[in-house]
């Protein structure tokens, strides 16, 4: 699936919080988290921790991070890596951009930074 | 757990050499669960592992399900179950402890919790109907009432403190919790048991101090844990309720590092810390040893952190709430119901929060800790500021 979707306005999603996008949306399996960074930037990553059932759209956001409200696993935006435990798991990452004034989340496909690592 | 965060800890550092996991109950797994979603069903053993079986090949960690018999650091080995003998220059003690077992005549008769099989064994005792009798209201204590409850039993919870946990959480948070278990049906009684008597069917009486007795199909004692240090001592170092170590894992033997639940720290000044008997702990202590054994200078943590769960609420705490020593308890409240507590000192900045269903507070109390910032009490105690805005 490489079709983007429409997610909203930038502004819609506050800076330093994340927006989930259910899977009826999406068409993948799994909620997808969008997240806006203090600095401005979006990332998306699977919404649910890999450890056990949290949505961490609800978790931390700080920098280029997102901590688990659960029980405190970090995963980095950029590239799903799981940073401490207790995950030991790294979340999959899927594309976002900002087009034309819009978000666009492309729900499958792996965020840029995420494909580059795994070369 | 405070192994394995060792051995992932020693990779990350670069260590390439020979690495043996001695675990006798097979691959690694997380405790946390077996008083929460392994107890109920909702999480099988498979689940539960701290990592797949590819990680350990993956960073070239051997897992040998054996214990060690004794520590031989002169000659640099440690003597397995099975007779054999493996080298080792360097030696991490993480057995973990044992449950306190309930020290009254016939005592023995109560389940404990601490590893998978006794899980097994409680979910099988915790029948829709069963009269359940759990001593000890502390996080252990109070988890299996809540599963216990989940399961349909019908529970006394038998604790001579009301409310446990204060200095873990504050007067007010502990009552609230505490508070949970009448709420959901649970008898609590302030007491101790002194005599487990043999009653008709297979059930037993329990008698209380006080004089009164309570009937039970299964009784289920979460009292504390003993230290299992005998490898240690047996080895001539130096233990006093715990292996003593230093900040990077240190024992009396140059050879012989001990982390997590089986540690105690002594500070520089001789000073002996309480046990540290939290998961983080025994990741950090890990950590830490790791970085001993490599002779590398400690890494520096911050305030503590645990978390428990009971009846569906997520507790966490971080620092301590102990506020008879020192600073005052901030709380913030809503529709009558305490929400978090924070310990001021008499300087502003932050000792401790705890909060129950928060978890965002404690991420935010936690920073504001570690940068040593003094947050507006005011803010604090506002159920309608955001955690995220108490930082600036
Ligand atoms: C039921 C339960 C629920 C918990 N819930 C929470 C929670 O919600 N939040 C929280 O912060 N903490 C919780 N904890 C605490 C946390 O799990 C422990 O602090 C942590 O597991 C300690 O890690 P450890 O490595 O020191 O010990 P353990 O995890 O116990 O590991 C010790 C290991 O050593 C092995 N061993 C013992 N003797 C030998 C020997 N001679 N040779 C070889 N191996 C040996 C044991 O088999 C065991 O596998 C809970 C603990 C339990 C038991
Ligand atoms: S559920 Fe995210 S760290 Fe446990």
């Amino acid at each position: 699936m490489s079709e983007g979707i429409d997610v909203g306005s930038p502004d819609e999603i506050e800076e330093g919080t994340a927006k989930v996008v259910e899977p009826e949306d999406s068409g993948v399996d799994e909620p997808i988290a969008v997240f806006h960074t203090e600095s401005g930037c979006f990332f998306a990553l699977n919404d649910t921790c890999t450890h056990e059932e949290a949505s961490l759209a609800e978790g931390w956001i700080e920098g280029d991070t997102v901590e688990c409200p659960l029980h405190s696993s970090s995963f980095d935006l950029r590239t799903g890596k799981v940073l401490c435990l207790p995950a030991t798991v790294d979340e999959p990452t899927h594309k976002v951009t900002v087009e034309n004034g819009r978000v666009v989340l492309y729900p499958g496909v792996p965020a840029d930074d995420a494909a580059r690592t795994a070369d | 757990m405070a192994a394995f965060s060792a051995a992932s800890e020693l990779r990350a550092r670069g260590y390439d050499g020979a690495l043996t996991l001695l675990s006798p109950e097979g691959l690694p797994y997380d405790r946390p669960p077996l008083s929460k979603g392994y107890l109920l069903g909702s999480e099988d053993a498979a689940k539960i592992v701290l990592a797949p079986e590819d990680w350990y090949a993956e960073h070239g960690v051997e897992v040998l399900t054996e214990r060690a018999a004794a520590l031989r650091p002169s000659e640099a080995s440690v003597e397995l179950g099975n007779g054999r003998t493996l080298g080792a220059d360097r030696v991490l003690i993480a057995t973990g402890a044992r449950p306190r077992p309930l020290a009254v005549p016939g005592g023995e008769a109560a389940l404990t919790l601490r590893d998978r099989a006794d899980a097994d064994a409680l979910r099988a005792a915790l029948a829709p109907g069963a009269r359940v009798v759990v001593v000890g209201a502390g996080l252990i204590g109070a988890e299996v009432t809540s599963a216990a409850v989940g399961f349909g039993a019908e529970v006394t919870l038998v604790d001579p403190i009301d409310p446990p946990l204060v200095p873990a959480v504050g007067e007010a948070l502990a009552r609230r919790l505490h508070e949970m278990h009448g709420e959901h049906g649970v008898r609590t009684v302030a007491s101790v048991p002194v005599e487990i008597a043999a009653s008709d069917g297979g059930a037993c009486l329990v008698r209380l101090a006080g004089g009164s007795a309570v009937a039970a199909d299964a009784i289920v004692a979460g009292i504390g844990i003993v230290p299992n240090s005998a490898l240690a001592a047996d080895a001539g170092i130096e233990v006093d309720d715990g292996v003593l170590v230093d900040a990077s894992g240190a024992t009396s033997n140059p050879g012989v590092f001990a982390a997590g639940d089986v540690s105690r720290l002594r500070h520089p000044d001789g000073a002996l810390a309480r046990r540290a008997e939290h998961w983080e702990a025994a990741v950090r202590s890990g950590q830490a040893a790791a970085a001993g054994m490599l002779g590398e200078p400690a890494p520096e943590f911050g305030a503590p952190w645990f978390w428990s769960d009971r009846y569906g609420a997520h507790v966490e705490a971080v620092g301590t709430l102990d506020a008879r020593s020192a600073g005052r308890i901030v709380l913030r409240e809503a529709d009558g119901l305490p929400q978090a507590a924070f310990l001021l000192a008499d300087d502003g900045r932050l000792l401790g929060a705890a909060a129950v269903g928060f978890p965002l507070l404690i991420r935010a109390a936690r920073r504001i800790m570690d940068r040593g910032l003094a947050p507006d009490p005011a803010a604090l105690a506002d159920p309608s500021v955001p955690p995220r805005k108490l930082i600036h």
